[in-house]
């Protein structure tokens, strides 16, 4: 491939055209598609030759005085037209197959490469099945219509202005009186195909319910057994099913009325074709080869044009796909290099917010002048109820989120003026929720560094994080594969590789969710010494579910509805009346609550 | 999510005559449908064949011969066939068509009712994606083998043959010419056709790698930006679709050589028909319609040879198939009622567990020589480390799995001399992960009891503190739920399938960490309504939650299989062992979360 193919910006299929748009994505294998459909033309004209040459050889071979000497060439045209519409056909289906996969290649790429580029705010509102579908089915469309559907409705169109060109010059009036019928069988293809498509769609619907009937029983199997609801079930899936097959019967009565009648209709045209024909010939208007051409470029006429109409309306759908892979094309990418200020080396970790506000979607603000300041090393802890804002404020550091007003200074520069990738590799995040991609643990571990890392760099990393001893218990080690049958891995033990990937990856920023409500006493303790590794001597920013990681911070936000409601540190706010005072207090108490409790355990007895 | 992507290996076997006999066995039933298609498409091919010899008459004796009459003769004969043609030609649409649904109905019934017959250790092992795979896909192809393969290959045979015959009927010497190309034919095209397919299995395999790819790159974007990995992710990426644009396009390159190279062999036998037939002629000893004949004769031919090697692959398949289909439907349920089992009707009564002995693997013990006596109406409270055999213990008490020693009686009788649904029609579960159907809130409440009215459902709801929420969803009781309850946070489905618990009104009430995700101030609403539900009938709590726990009229320990502490709470606390160490954590870490989640208008829980 060469560079004007891989350089052609996709961006610019957006168009309101679609034709247009189907033109542009056919940029860099414009010619070679064109000489594919050339191709299949030519395939089409070796094809008539072949009635022209049963013609010649009818009329004029036969029954000539040099019928020994010409046989031979007659017959070695036959083999000749053979190849000449071989080497065509092959050379169109290839060319064809060059431009579509080549087009797919580049839109599979680009989106790829597209969607990881997209915003935040674009993927939180984007069903990740919705997505799916497009770069994959959507994408697949378009193969097809380059590679399938364009070039089989040019190989029809072809072959009936080939053949009619070829039938008008053997006559005239046999040429019009044999094509009567096509404009019928054309129309009644398209809305053939046209309802087909809806009856297949109603039918793929409901094919995709009973699927969906079966996931959800299989989920819920324990449910059944547990309430004996087995005959209810099987009343339901018998509902679907029986649905299923009713569908099925509509979608085939069309096939069952459509072939057949469109057998009789060019039954019809033939016969009457055979019929004009044949009695030109007695009459002798036109020679018997003639006739015997003529029968031929009839069945090539006539029998393709029942397959049109399903090109062209899978063509259509063709169409429609293009459409909803431009709307994802037409997102604008989340710029990673914008941005000036790159440091030599790394950063110090100063962090100003100086009145912030951000609302996700212009209507709830969900931060509201946010100010404060901390110094490189620091810890943040935050503190506050679900949907005060916590999330929000740490996502903004990263750029995942634009602010809409206020200042967020990093070192002294405003926030913006960072590329996002730099920003991005200088902060490691440690979720609440930890994801893991379906490769290996150590790629796993690896994978936020872009350098080749020692197996010893590795293994230390997961020490730090308490998880070494638990991958050596992996039936591959650090070679096992995330979600391989029979390896599964708790949230805890997920939460530590996140961890070790963190530590593996240095950020200057730490920004993490200390959640371990889901985990009992033991991994607890390990993730606890996980991130005591891992904290010292990065800025961080921690979302607390616990005291003890409260207290230590040098800072202290307590978050209600985006504000922040008190700041300072652990000695400052208990001494003042407020919300952290009484989180400090009942939390004090929960000693003596608990001896009370068991005090009066003893009591009763 | 994972489920749906379930990557689907491509299976082949070769020829199992056992396997065949049993697909067709299920064309069985229908036998007429399958008569009638064969019959159909036997006559489609047979009518084309004659329309070819009627061709040569027609140049033959009605033009050649001058004879206007026998044109319009011959014509007629057209006209009937076409019309017979057309008729056989719905026919067999039409037959083959319900056939394959029918079969496609009856196996997928079938199978979705023998998975109702098999037992949890079966869904244990495997997952939900083979099962899918098995009911959807596979049934799919076993109908296509019967239909629409068999409908192929009848077509294919029948057309070779009746063209063959023909042919020998016209000039047998010709015909013979012919006939050798025919064995070349196939060969070539057959070795080609495997070729090509090996490419197009190639490319589906990198198909499914790329949906996987995709799956991740969508799934994963939020950690890929933070470790902005973008780049070196799409370079991976790159290579995937490379691989892909190579094997699709040999693919797609073969396949565009296939059709010119059998044209090409075909192309010599009418170059051979056309020299030795046009001798023929010339010396009179055939004519120009025998010629034009043969041609199309050839021609004829070519398609059954085209499409022969794709229908035996397809037949593979359809045997690899139906092989893995008929497992699922051979598959034996573990858990079998024994002969003359009863349903007394009730299951109130002691429950013993004597000498029971239970495990998964054969070398891994859950429970050894476990002993357990549990009075009428008793609430039990089973605590302790994950692992360690809560669960088991439940499972084995509501018979989704039985004892592999030992045994377990209810009422003093042995339950497996109990019928399934005795038991399980008595049982009311809650568990931690909740199931709800798509549908509405009502309609997932009512399960438990289908007879139930609407006054009875929501009472039930009101009791499992479900109503409050419920009746301020936007359609109330009425509200979707969504696939799997996913419209719903999973403390409000803990809710609901607790309301469905107590709407069946159970005899044995089990709750696995069934109000885990339940928030407190609920929490609290609720246990007056579950303390109402336990009183009087046999109730098993595994639990973290204290408040759920203290109110056990018996609270277990158990720790590897074993009891390690029985007693109730303030036995168990002053005896300061494994159940006081659990409770003052599990005290610390409930108070805390508490402390520390403060709602919104900062009213902190618990003040």
């Amino acid at each position: 491939m060469n560079d004007s193919k891989n350089a052609f910006d996709l961006k610019q299929i957006v168009t309101k055209n679609k034709y247009l748009g189907l033109w542009r994505l056919l940029t860099g294998y414009r010619w070679l598609f064109i000489g594919a459909t050339m191709s299949i033309g030519m395939a089409a004209v070796s094809r008539t030759a072949f009635f022209y040459l049963l013609r010649y050889f009818t009329d004029d071979v036969l029954g000539s005085e040099t019928i020994r000497e010409r046989l031979p060439w007659v017959a070695l045209g036959f083999i000749g037209l053979a190849l000449l519409q071989g080497a065509f056909t092959f050379y169109s289906g290839r060319w064809a197959a060059a431009s579509a996969e080549g087009i797919a290649l580049r839109l599979r790429d680009y989106l790829y490469d597209h969607i990881q580029r997209l915003s935040f705010a674009y993927h939180d509102k984007t069903p990740t099945g919705e997505l799916i579908q497009r770069v994959t089915s959507d994408v697949d469309a378009l193969r097809r219509f380059f590679a399938e559907q364009a070039i089989g409705a040019g190989r029809i169109i072809f072959l009936f202005l080939v053949n009619f060109i070829a039938l008008l010059t053997l006559n005239v009036r046999l040429a019009l009186l044999s094509v009567m019928v096509m404009p019928i069988i054309f129309v009644t293809s398209i809305f053939f195909f046209k309802e087909v498509s809806k009856r297949y769609e109603a039918f793929q619907v409901q094919e995709g319910k009973l699927s969906t009937t079966l996931q959800e029983h299989l989920s819920g199997v324990r449910v059944v057994k547990a309430f004996a609801r087995q005959q209810y079930e099987i009343d339901k899936f018998e509902a679907d099913n029986i649905e299923r097959y009713r569908r099925g019967r509509r979608l085939l009565m069309m096939h069952a009325f459509y072939w057949p009648s469109t057998d009789i209709l060019s039954g019809a045209q033939m016969i009457f074709g055979y019929f004009t024909g044949a009695t030109m010939a007695i009459e002798g208007t036109i020679s018997v080869g003639t006739f015997i051409a003529y029968m031929g470029m009839l069945g090539m006429i006539i029998w393709p044009m029942r397959n049109l109409g399903r090109l062209i309306v899978q063509m259509s759908m063709g169409i429609v796909s293009l459409g909803r892979v431009t709307e994802i094309i037409k997102e604008d990418r989340e710029r990673l290099d914008s941005g000036t200020a790159v440091p030599n080396g790394p950063l110090r970790g100063d962090i100003v917010f100086d009145d912030v506000c951000f609302t996700y979607d212009a209507e709830t603000a969900v931060l509201h002048n946010i100010s404060f300041a901390i110094q490189a090393g620091q810890v943040v802890a935050l503190v506050g109820g679900a949907g005060s804002g916590k999330t929000s404020l740490v996502n903004l550091l990263p750029r995942f989120y634009k602010y809409d007003s206020g200042s967020i200074k990093l070192d002294g520069v405003e926030l913006y003026r960072y590329p996002r990738r730099y920003l991005r590799q200088q902060i490691g995040i440690v979720q609440q929720e930890p994801f893991l991609f379906s490769r290996t643990i150590r790629d796993n571990i690896t994978y936020g560094v872009d350098r080749k890392v020692s197996d010893a760099e590795v293994e230390e990393a997961a020490r730090a994080a308490a998880i070494h001893d638990v991958i050596l218990g992996f039936p591959n080690g650090y070679d096992t594969k995330v979600g391989e049958r029979g390896v599964t891995l708790s949230g805890g033990q997920k939460q530590r590789l996140t961890i070790a990937r963190t530590l593996l990856k240095d950020p200057r920023i730490l920004i993490l969710d200390d959640a371990t409500s889901s985990v009992d006493t033991e991994t607890e303790a390990a993730i606890r010494q996980a991130l005591e590794n891992l904290m010292p001597g990065r800025t961080s920013f921690v979302i607390a579910h616990r005291i003890q990681t409260v207290m230590e911070a040098d800072l202290i936000l307590v978050l209600e509805n985006g504000r922040i409601i008190q700041s300072g540190n652990h000695n400052q706010l208990i001494n003042q009346p407020g919300t952290y005072k009484r989180i400090f207090e009942l939390q004090s108490q929960i000693e003596d609550e608990l001896e009370e409790e068991l005090a009066s355990v003893k009591r009763e007895a | 999510m994972s489920d749906i992507h379930f990557e689907e290996e491509e299976f082949e076997t070769e020829f199992n005559g056992k396997t065949v006999l049993r697909i067709l066995a299920q064309a069985k039933p229908h036998w007429p449908l399958l008569a009638g298609f064969l019959v159909c498409i036997t006559a489609v091919s047979a009518i084309d064949s004659y329309l070819t010899y009627l061709g040569k008459r027609l140049v033959d004796e009605a033009i050649l011969g001058q004879n206007r009459a026998l044109l319009t003769e011959i014509l007629t004969q057209y006209g009937l066939l076409f019309v017979l043609m057309a008729a056989c030609v719905f026919g067999f649409i039409y037959l083959t068509g319900i056939l394959g649904e029918r079969i496609r109905y009856d196996m997928r019934k079938a199978m979705f009712a023998h998975l109702q017959k098999l037992s949890f250790s079966y869904f244990d092992r495997t997952p939900i994606g083979w099962i899918i795979s098995r009911v959807t896909s596979d049934t799919e192809r076993v109908a296509e083998l019967v239909t629409w393969g068999l409908l192929d290959v009848t077509w294919g045979l029948t057309s070779i043959v009746t063209a063959v015959i023909f042919m020998f009927l016209i000039n047998w010497k010709m015909a013979g010419i012919v006939f050798i190309s025919i064995p070349i034919l196939v060969v070539v095209g057959a070795e080609f056709k495997k070729y090509i397919l090996t490419e197009f299995r190639q490319v589906r395999k990198i198909n499914s790698k790329i949906t996987g790819a995709y799956n991740e790159n969508i799934t994963g974007v939020r950690v890929t930006k933070s470790l902005a990995r973008e780049e070196r992710d799409l370079i991976e990426f790159q290579d995937l679709t490379a691989d892909m644009y190579r094997a699709s396009y040999r693919a797609a390159w073969l396949s565009a050589l296939f059709l010119p190279v059998v044209q090409l062999i075909s192309a010599f036998a009418v170059a051979a028909i056309v020299w030795y037939g046009g001798l023929q002629v010339d010396l009179g000893f055939m004519t120009l319609g025998d010629i034009q004949a043969f041609v199309g004769y050839i021609t004829f031919m070519l398609w059954p040879v085209q499409e022969m090697a794709r229908v035996y692959a397809q037949m593979q398949q359809s045997i690899a198939s139906a092989e893995r289909a008929f497992s699922l439907l051979d598959s034996v349920p573990d858990i079998q009622e024994k002969p003359g089992a009863t349903d007394p009707g009730t299951i109130q009564g002691d429950i013993v567990f004597e000498d029971v002995s239970f495990h998964y693997e054969a070398d891994k013990p859950v429970l050894s020589h476990f002993n357990l006596h549990i009075k009428q109406g008793e609430t039990v409270a089973l605590v302790g480390p994950t692992g360690g055999g809560k669960s088991t213990i439940v499972n084995l008490l509501c018979r989704f799995y039985e004892p592999t020693n030992g045994r377990i009686l209810i009422n003093n009788q042995d339950y497996t001399d109990l019928t399934l649904h005795a038991i399980h029609s008595k049982v009311g579960m809650v568990l931690q992960t909740p199931h709800l159907f798509t549908g509405s809130v009502r309609e997932n409440i009512r399960y438990g009891n289908l007879n139930a009215t609407n006054e009875e459902i929501e009472a039930a709801a009101k009791l499992a503190g479900a109503d409050e929420f419920i009746t301020k969803l936007e359609k109330g009781y009425e509200e979707n739920v969504g696939e799997g309850g996913s419209l719903l946070s999973v403390g409000q489905k803990q809710l609901i399938s607790l309301a469905r618990a107590i709407l069946a009104q159970p005899e044995l009430f089990i709750m696995d960490e069934a109000t885990s995700s339940v928030d407190t101030l609920t929490e609290a609403l609720i246990q007056q309504g579950m303390e109402r539900m336990m009183n009087g009938r046999t109730s098993f709590i595994i639990a973290h939650r204290l408040s759920t726990i203290k109110q056990a009229d018996r609270i277990l320990v158990i720790k590897n299989g074993t009891i390690a502490e029985n007693g109730t709470h303030a036995q168990l606390i002053r005896a300061k062992g494994h159940y006081y160490r659990l409770y003052t954590q599990q005290f610390r870490k409930e108070r805390e979360t508490q402390v520390m989640d403060l709602p919104v208008n900062g009213v902190l829980v618990g003040e």
